[in-house]
């Protein structure tokens, strides 16, 4: 008894390191990305995301004051500040690129025409001359210092602010939902009928279904809006959901149709014998129990629809109050893509509806357990 | 507010006209042939001639529509000239048998398409039986789902963190390299090694897909009877093989499914070779030639068509083995 | 001569325009440097009410720009212009095209798609006279001229776009501080540059920074250098014979300047990271190795929008500059400059699409951005004052004084080489693949084109 207890402790730890392996391995990259929406883009460009929490070493060069910021001291004139912000700390500075770590903090250097620099590890400066200072451009103090973590809410800000994004978001909500719901619920009823309906060139239209799983979406984009074009439809809100209707319909009549061939024959022909109609055993027995199936499609759907940019440019359009979301992402990281931190924010800001579906139609998905059980039954 | 009204209108009317669809034709069967009377199995029969046609009547419409057509149109397309003006016969096809960047796509398909859906549908099974018995398997799920969320473009940017290159001597702000690198060896270009860096890209894929399997296979995981379960464990089974030998058999249709949408997933993969390496250093793969012929530069249809029709041949071994699945089930 | 007039013409603005002078940047009349008069004389065209439809390639901070001088041609003409940008233009003007839903106006970036665009009957001949006009008034105008010029589907010639808005790619940017630092001077021609590239390398520092990674376009940065090169050791001639294959790419002309180009990129003293690195490091990183304690390099060759990927906070013109990439002292091929321009051509017979390539015309439509940012023009009728800031009239200058101006050729080139294998081929190249091989690779792919 003993024993069995003992192997399901360990099974329980076996279980729980697994799905713990896997969820670091499967976080670990967006935890990357996470990391950097807070940083800025020299830090990104600078060192691993990994060290952002910790003090790093960094090498640069500041400014000094120019002509305008001397003040007299004796019969010298002196400019002096600080380099650095809070919490740096100096470890090496210079005054040339040529040697950027010439100097240890408290040293003073000897430059041209008498004057000298001094720079204390905290970044206080000390510059001082003879004669009159009359550049109107700081001098360069080169700079080694360990610099605390920072991080910024600076991205974020310039996302959540950017032009248009509150329209945006209501043009991707207008596409999606009922891109979402229509094909969900024509390719119910085609599942059913492939499923559970017998009539000559069944399998043929399943495989058809699978065949056209395949179809790459670049080569319909000009038939099609060829298409809508002549037929009056234009580009558009319903052109876009007729859109992706069509090219979501394969996948949703294939998954459900499986999931629904999977549901116990007895049941169904039960209701046959009863007298239901196929209307009513459809309505009444297949939709309730192919919830899951139907909550899964939905969620994949949705965030196919949600990140897609593609189908929205094509059949929406791109002028300012035709974008979607993607689309206004896009605009923000400029013509040529470089801001990468600008990315991460906007990622991290886009992932966050389609997470709020999944987490919401979750405890759809664990209704499979009740269809299991009238499986069982 | 217009604009959200609008939408709820055609919401309410989009669902209104399929159910009014569905039931009226539904009930003009039943007028026309009503199931009673004298000649009530006559008329249950050939109303049930009828009525699949009209379930599926609309999915019909719309595949016909939007993507038979679509095919047949640059089927006829992969037969003329970059303009689709002038028939230019098997030319196209001919010029893709000969080309090298296509020979270079196809094998390195087939690389894909051997790795990928094996590996994430594996992935996604042990994702899914593990996630299902641990007590924090509801927020495990959702992280392992989360990079389903993300749009490829934000996927290039994470994998950019992870397979950047610094020179030696540098900060690596790539993870890989600074493994790489802190186990003493020279960072390396990974994007740019011959054959490996097709697994790099695949990664990707896996790591995105690895979610979309765990979701199916753990609705069919917990769609098991429990006696089953329950008997074998009273036979000795030990979990490994109780998840062997008895629940994967019983879930073997929904493996089947998981693999074959991954599998043309895959053949349509392009927007992460696109971003991340634009099929350079022998990375090319069809979907992404077939957008390069299509649509950049001075496009070629012509050839971008027949490009896609390879494309969708290849998933015909998929089709036929579905074909003998819905014969052998409705048997 | 004009100054008068443009005065008198002011004046006469500042009473009738003050309407709608708080939509445009500049009120008209304010600033005597402007144009005025050609601002005035768009009047003219009444089309109050009329719709223009522009899709181009611009978005955010460039869209604001071109927007903010397409509200000069609405206020003068009363047309309604809507501008989409689109980050894949290219598909979208394709798509768009062959659907039968085209713009009134597309902004081509590069005149490859145009010509095929107009070669497949899409686009729509401008003007009579607009030919003459470019020849006339642009500085090389009748190269910009013939960049517009492409074969109709009768394969007559037509001009069927105009150019606007010009880049200039033979730039070299450093930091004119390091150049202080290490006693460098800025080299006058090509001689005086690899003199001191080698100079750089010997003091122990690096001269180069090059990175060709642009995710999907990897390798892009590789065929400006050797456009460059080509310009500088062959005749324009030459170049032009290159473009269309007429000249072979696998000519040792052609190898010669693939082999230039390694001179710099293949040797590991050379570049940042050693030529390794080149292949893959991103073209938007690598101009960040000028501005590092120690800098990582000296020197970078870009065109002019690199400014944007500079680290935040640097100033052009102090924090750092650029020089013209030379040429050959011993080549007598004067100063040639390579460059590229967006293209505006009409895809439909709306009135308002002349009357806006008439706009285009005037020199206010070109004065309105200049005196902003981010444009240069080879208009020679504009005031080169009115630049925005000094960086962009050295730009402006090297355009104007320009011996010969030429496209970037991979964008004359068919897309399959010029956006396909030129770049992969340049990628072999810098990996460690002999020049001769990769051009005839190269030279392979473009024989299947024909």
């Amino acid at each position: 008894m003993s024993q069995i207890a003992g192997t399901k402790a360990r099974l329980v730890w076996a279980v729980n390191l697994a799905a713990l392996v896997l969820v670091l391995l499967w976080t670990i990259p967006t935890f990357g990305l996470l990391v950097s929406s807070f940083r800025d883009r020299d830090q990104i460009a600078a060192t691993g995301w990994w060290r952002a929490a910790f003090a790093t070493e960094q090498t640069g060069f500041e400014r000094a004051g120019t002509a305008a910021d001397q003040l007299p001291e004796g019969d010298l004139f002196v400019i002096s500040g600080d380099l650095t912000g809070a919490g740096a700390q100096v470890t090496a500075w210079g005054i040339s690129s040529r040697d950027p770590a010439a100097f240890t903090p408290g040293e003073t250097a000897e430059l041209k025409d008498g004057q000298r620099l001094t720079v204390a590890a905290d970044g206080a400066y000390r510059l001082s001359s003879p004669t009159a200072f009359t550049e109107t451009r700081g001098m360069r103090i080169f700079l080694t210092t360990a610099e605390k973590p920072r991080a910024t809410l600076e991205n974020y800000a310039r996302v959540i602010g950017a032009e248009g994004l509150g329209r945006a978001f209501l043009n991707t909500m207008t596409v999606t939902i009922p891109a979402t719901v229509i094909p969900i619920l024509i390719a119910a009823f085609a599942a059913y009928a492939l499923a559970w309906m017998e009539f000559p060139g069944r399998a043929l239209l399943i495989a058809a279904v699978v065949g056209l799983l395949v179809v790459p979406l670049q080569l319909a984009l000009i038939p099609l809006l060829k298409f809508h074009n002549e037929i009056g439809l234009g580009k558009g809100y319903m052109g876009i959901w007729l859109a992706h209707t069509g090219f979501g319909l394969p996948l949703a009549i294939y998954l459900l149709r499986n999931y629904m061939a999977g549901l116990p024959r007895e049941i169904i022909e039960s209701a046959r014998v009863d007298g239901a109609t196929e209307f009513q055993i459809f309505r009444r027995i297949i939709l309730p129990l192919s919830f899951p199936a139907l909550a899964s499609f939905a969620i994949f759907q949705f965030l196919w629809v949600w990140n897609d940019l593609l189908v929205a440019t094509v059949f929406l359009g791109n002028r300012p109050d035709q974008l979607v979301m993607t689309g206004v992402l896009r605009e923000l990281l400029g013509s040529r893509g470089g801001d990468w931190e600008i990315l991460a924010a906007s990622a991290f800001l886009s992932i966050a509806v389609p997470l709020l579906v999944f987490f919401a139609l979750q405890k759809y998905l664990v209704r499979g357990l009740l269809a299991g059980s009238v499986k069982g039954g | 507010m217009e604009q959200l009204a609008y939408a709820t209108g055609t919401i309410v009317a989009g669902v209104f006209a399929c159910v009014a669809w569905f039931w009226g034709s539904n009930l003009l069967l039943d007028l026309i042939w009503p199931p009673r009377g004298p000649q009530a199995g006559r008329n249950i029969t050939r109303a049930n001639l009828i009525r699949p046609w009209a379930f599926i009547g609309p999915a019909v419409l719309f595949l016909g529509l939007y993507l038979v057509y679509p095919v047949l149109n640059s089927a006829a397309r992969s037969l003329m000239d970059a303009g689709s003006r002038e028939f230019v016969g098997l030319d196209n096809y001919r010029w893709l048998a000969g080309d090298a960047k296509f020979r270079e796509s196809i094998a390195n398909n087939m690389l894909w398409l051997l790795i990928v859906p094996a590996a994430s549908t594996f992935l996604g099974l042990i994702a899914a039986q593990v996630t299902d018995r641990i007590r924090w398997g509801n927020l495990a799920k959702s992280l392992i789902f989360m990079p389903m969320a993300i749009s490829f473009v934000g996927a290039g940017v994470i994998w950019k963190f992870i397979y950047d290159y610094r020179p030696e001597g540098q900060d690596q702000i790539g993870l890989l390299n600074a493994i790489w690198v802190a186990l003493g060896h020279a960072p390396q270009t990974w994007l740019t090694l011959p054959l490996l860096n097709n697994l790099f890209l695949m990664a990707v894929l896996i790591w995105i897909q690895t979610g979309f399997a765990m979701v199916i296979l753990s609705a069919a995981l917990r769609g098991i009877p429990e006696e089953t379960v329950e008997a074998a464990i009273l036979d000795g089974a030990n979990p490994v093989q109780l998840f062997f030998r008895i629940k994967v058999p019983q879930i073997r249709g929904t493996i089947a499914v998981v693999w074959t949408t991954i599998t043309i997933v895959v053949l349509k993969v392009f927007d992460i070779v696109f971003v991340m390496t634009n099929g350079q250093w022998g990375t090319q793969v069809l979907a992404n030639l077939m957008y390069d012929w299509m649509f950049r530069g001075a496009p070629d249809y012509g050839r971008g068509s027949a490009i896609a029709l390879v494309i969708m041949a290849l998933v015909t071994p998929i089709m036929i083995w579905n074909i003998r699945n819905a014969r052998a089930e409705t048997r | 001569m004009t100054r008068p007039l443009t005065l008198s013409v002011a004046v006469l603005a500042l009473a009738a325009g003050s309407a709608f002078g708080a939509d445009l940047k500049f009120p008209p009349g304010e600033d005597a440097r402007f144009d005025w008069a050609s601002y005035e004389a768009l009047k003219a065209m009444d089309l109050k009410g009329q719709k223009l439809t522009v899709l181009g390639p611009w978005l955010s901070a460039d869209r604001d720009l071109f927007e903010s001088v397409l509200a000069y041609f609405e206020a003068a003409t009363g047309v309604d212009v809507q501008y989409a940008g689109s980050d894949s233009f290219e598909q979208q003007i394709v798509i768009d095209a062959e659907a039968g839903s085209p713009p009134d106006i597309a902004v081509f970036p590069q005149p490859g798609l145009a010509a095929d665009l107009a070669k497949k009957g899409h686009l729509k001949p401008l003007a009579a006279g607009t030919e003459d006009w470019i020849k006339a008034h642009y500085a090389a105008g009748d190269s910009w001229a013939a960049y517009g010029n492409y074969a109709g589907p009768d394969g007559a010639p037509h001009q069927y776009a105009f150019p606007y808005k010009a880049d200039v790619k033979s730039l070299v940017w450093y930091v004119p501080e390091n150049f202080e630092d290490a006693g460098y001077a800025v080299p006058q021609t090509m001689e005086e540059l690899k003199a001191l590239t080698e100079e750089i390398a010997a003091d122990g520092g690096t001269p180069w920074c090059i990175g060709l990674g642009s995710g999907g376009a990897t390798g892009w940065p590789a065929t400006d250098w050797v456009e460059d090169l080509m310009l500088r050791l062959n005749p324009p001639g030459d170049y032009d014979a290159w473009v269309v294959n007429d000249l072979k790419f696998d000519d040792p002309k052609v190898i010669a300047a693939i082999e230039d180009f390694g001179w710099f990129a293949r040797n590991d003293a050379f570049v940042a990271g050693g030529a390794g690195a080149v292949a893959s490091g991103d073209f938007r990183d690598s101009p960040k190795g000028l501005f590092t304690s120690p800098p990582q390099c000296y020197l970078h060759r870009q065109a002019s929008f690199i400014p944007s990927f500079f680290p935040e906070g640097t100033v052009i013109g102090q924090d750092a500059d650029f020089f013209y990439f030379p040429a050959y002292a011993d080549k007598g091929l004067g100063q040639p400059v390579l460059g590229a321009g967006t293209m505006f051509a009409k895809l439909t017979d709306n009135p308002a699409a002349d009357a806006f390539i008439t706009f285009l015309e005037s020199p206010i439509a070109h004065e309105v951005w200049m005196a902003q940012t981010g444009f240069v023009t080879p208009f020679k009728a504009v005031d080169p004052d009115l630049y925005g800031d000094p960086t962009l009239q050295k730009m402006g200058q090297i355009l104007r004084e320009a011996t010969t101006f030429r496209f970037d050729g991979s964008d004359l080139m068919p897309g399959a080489i010029g956006a396909g294998a030129f770049w992969t081929g340049m990628v072999d190249y810098a990996g460690g693949k002999p020049a001769a091989e990769v051009a005839h690779a190269i030279q392979a792919t473009w024989d299947t084109l024909k």
